[in-house]
């Protein structure tokens, strides 16, 4: 963990806090644009936090990088913030040049663009904010392999969509567009890396809507009284704030877990466990959170739906569960011999004992 | 919503957790056990707890000078893991260990840890928890078995039920009233005292549980007497010091991993018949206990470093959604194989299911049931 992790942490909730309300959400959703947000962020350098200085970052780690991410979750913050910062990780992880202006991302092997002669080809939809942004980080699919490649959206035919949050999510598409930069080719490894990185920063993005959630929630049941008093002292409400804040806390730890384990390379399961076990939490949270909330909650006037809509709508986007539970599943057959137990708490140090091998 | 600190397990505790593992594995293939489902209530194995003892494992977190290691509260927690995943017979020294131990730390006279402390390291010393009573299961404050103050000691009266081992056990550590109930001041004027379950004027009955099978039992107290020096703490004081058990009690491994030997196997057996759409369906479940594992753990890691007032509300919220995690295990497990649940049967997977059904009920009741729990969660969620 950076040292500065917690003044950061402070200086982006307090400016979320004071920049980003429902109305400014409404805005977006309704099809404008936030630049006096994105425009502090910069002014801040929290847009290429986690960048090394040589690339024209700001320093800090990468779980600075992830808690911010989390705070413009929890602030349903309306700027390609997960988007931009992801695209120049990348780049930097690609050895590529990070760029300065807003950019986006197309990470799935799915619907990878076709490159040759450094130049691209393909459609691809959902892309997030892509009529905003001006850089695109995408896969690229060569005769030699797979590449990530960095190309001006200016040269793409975008048509405009949107996710169930009203986020752009549009369609982009290139016909033998020139590319800016293109990496090496990448190695499965890689690859996977991209996405473990691409899904932890959509982690880090829910577990912030998740905490809003929760807090909106347990909030009204202690304004909102029924019968003559408030109604957390209901039993049966009682089960839901409980389910809430078990849910909640259960999603916080596995992020922290996450990033834990990015920062020291220890161990790449924690991304799938996190993603997987999401699946559920998003489900509990949300159905809970608009219970509790009871009619009002599924007003628009209301703030709840800005951030379930926005659950709902991220836990479809990137990569999903079926590809972390293919993962988990192969990682569980091809260790046979060895016990559930085992490959939970799998650790580095090899150990032999009478011709068995523990995690070796 | 808790803020629970993370874990990295450190080399050194990574090559211990490898330490105690292979000691398991070696006593598995010599035959010493047989591994369970909820083995920490129904495994009772002296001659096993002695060989833990020799390894220096009960009591791994208490000082030196009284024997033990001073290792930290998550070397203990790798200890106790292990033992569970593997479905060894810890139940006899278990009490003692978890609670009694941290207890007489905590609130004892120094004669009664130079007494005790020693003789439980060693696995010759088991103890009993006398809370409940027939009429007062969640609600301890209820409690009626009573002491009467005489020359030199006390004179108990009164009955204890569901007393885990009680017949096992040498002593028990019992709450009992030392003043008058005050609806008042409900949890005022009780005491704890540490009953020899040889003394005269004890009888333990068991209670059989639904596999047929003794683990609990009714302890009914007919004039005995209890020297002045078998008071643990201060007179009336029994309510909190009990509370403060209870973190360590409720939080810890035991209330995630009593079905983890039927989960193993399930997985085992998906594996055998290359079962691959069933394994999608156990990364969920391996998923779930990953995620549950990290609060437990970052529970053991507050009550190490001392922190967090809450700790006790955050190990309420561990104990209600890990009881229900092992509680849920058998219904996933047949679902996705085919199973003939069977105490005495041949099949490794028939035989955890059997264990854990019939015991699957107990999880979200002892230690707490879940229904006192979530009332316990909300509040302090709501404080918050």
């Amino acid at each position: 963990m950076s040292d500065m992790k917690d003044m950061i942490v402070d200086v982006v909730e307090r400016m979320l806090k004071e920049n980003v309300d429902k109305d400014l959400v409404d805005t977006v959703e309704q099809g404008k644009w936030a630049p006096k947000v994105w425009h502090l962020f910069k002014e801040n350098g929290m847009n290429v936090v986690a960048i090394s200085e040589e690339h024209g970052g700001a320093g800090g780690d990468l779980e600075d990088l992830l808690n911010i991410v989390r705070l413009t979750g929890k602030y349903a913050a309306p700027i390609p913030f997960t988007e931009t910062t992801l695209a120049n990780y990348l780049l930097a992880y690609t050895n590529l040049q990070v760029v300065s202006d807003l950019a986006t991302h197309m990470l799935s092997t799915d619907q990878a663009y076709t490159l040759e002669n450094a130049k691209l080809t393909g459609e691809a939809i959902h892309i997030h904010w892509a009529r905003h942004t001006k850089h695109l980080v995408t896969l690229a699919i060569s005769a030699e392999g797979t590449h990530l490649v960095e190309i001006d959206l200016s040269h793409a035919e975008i048509t405009q969509s949107t996710n169930l949050a009203n986020e752009p999510r549009d369609t982009v598409k290139f016909h033998n567009a020139a590319v800016s930069q293109v990496s090496a080719v990448l190695s499965l490894d890689e690859i996977r890396a991209i996405t473990i990185l691409e899904t932890a920063f959509q982690l880090a993005r829910m577990t912030g809507a998740i905490e809003k959630i929760n807090d909106l929630t347990v909030q009204y049941t202690k304004e909102r009284e029924q019968f003559g008093r408030p109604i957390h002292r209901f039993q049966l409400v009682q089960q839901h704030i409980v389910n809430l804040a078990g849910e909640t806390t259960v999603a916080l730890a596995a992020f922290n877990n996450v990033t834990d384990a990015l920062l020291t390379h220890s161990h790449n399961s924690e991304v799938a466990y996190a993603r997987i076990r999401f699946e559920e939490v998003i489900q509990a949270v949300s159905t809970i959170s608009h219970q509790v909330h009871a009619a009002i909650g599924t007003t628009h006037e209301h703030s709840l739906h800005q951030y379930t809509r926005r659950l709902w709508s991220w836990r479809d986007e990137g990569t999903k569960i079926s590809y972390w539970t293919d993962f988990v599943s192969t990682q569980l057959l091809e260790n046979s011999g060895d016990s559930l137990w085992a490959y939970l708490t799998e650790t580095k140090i090899p150990m032999t004992i009478e011709g068995v091998i523990f995690n070796g | 919503m808790f803020h629970l600190p993370t874990v990295q397990f450190t080399e050194e505790q990574e090559q211990f957790r490898l330490e105690v593992r292979a000691f398991l594995h070696e006593e598995l293939k010599k035959g010493s056990f047989v591994p369970k489902c909820d083995s920490w209530l129904s495994g009772a194995d002296s001659e096993f707890s002695k060989s833990i003892a020799q390894k220096g494992w009960i009591g791994i977190t208490w000082p030196k000078k009284y024997g033990g290691q001073a290792r930290s509260t998550i070397d203990r927690y790798i200890l106790t893991e292990e033992f569970l995943a593997i479905g060894a017979p810890v139940a006899a020294h278990w009490f003692a260990d978890r609670q009694t131990g941290p207890l007489l730390l905590r609130y004892g006279t120094e004669e009664q840890r130079q007494f005790f402390l020693p003789q439980i390291m060693k696995g010759e010393c088991y103890f009993g928890i006398g809370l409940s009573e027939p009429n007062s299961g969640s609600d301890l404050a209820s409690v009626s078995t009573r002491a009467e103050k005489v020359e030199g000691g006390w004179i108990v009266n009164g009955q204890k039920i569901w007393t885990s081992n009680a017949h096992l056990c040498h002593y028990m550590v019992t709450l009992v009233r030392t003043s008058p109930f005050d609806g008042k001041q409900k949890h005022a004027g009780l005491s704890q005292l540490i009953v020899d379950l040889h003394a005269e004027g004890i009888t333990v009955v068991p209670i059989k549980f639904l596999t047929g099978e003794h683990h609990y039992n009714e302890v009914f107290f007919e004039n005995v007497f209890v020297p002045d020096n078998m008071l643990v703490g201060e007179i009336g004081n029994g309510w909190a010091q009990g509370l403060a058990e209870l973190a360590f009690e409720r939080s810890g491994p035991e209330r995630i991993l009593s079905t983890f030997p039927l989960l193993d196997e399930l997985i085992q057996e998906l594996k055998r018949q290359n079962n691959t759409e069933g394994l999608k369906q156990a990364s969920k479940i391996v998923a779930r206990l990953w995620g549950l594992r990290n609060l437990s753990i970052g529970v053991a890691q507050l009550l190490e470093s001392g922190e967090g007032d809450n700790v006790s509300i955050s190990a309420a919220l561990v104990k209600a959604l890990g009881t229900k995690f092992e509680q849920s295990i058998p219904e996933l497990t047949r679902l996705l194989v085919q199973t003939y649940p069977t105490l005495d049967a041949q099949r490794k997977i028939d035989r955890f299911m059997a264990e854990s059904i019939l015991h699957a009920p107990g999880f979200t009741i002892r230690g707490g049931t879940s229904e006192v729990l979530y009332g316990v969660v909300a509040k302090g969620v709501v404080a918050q």
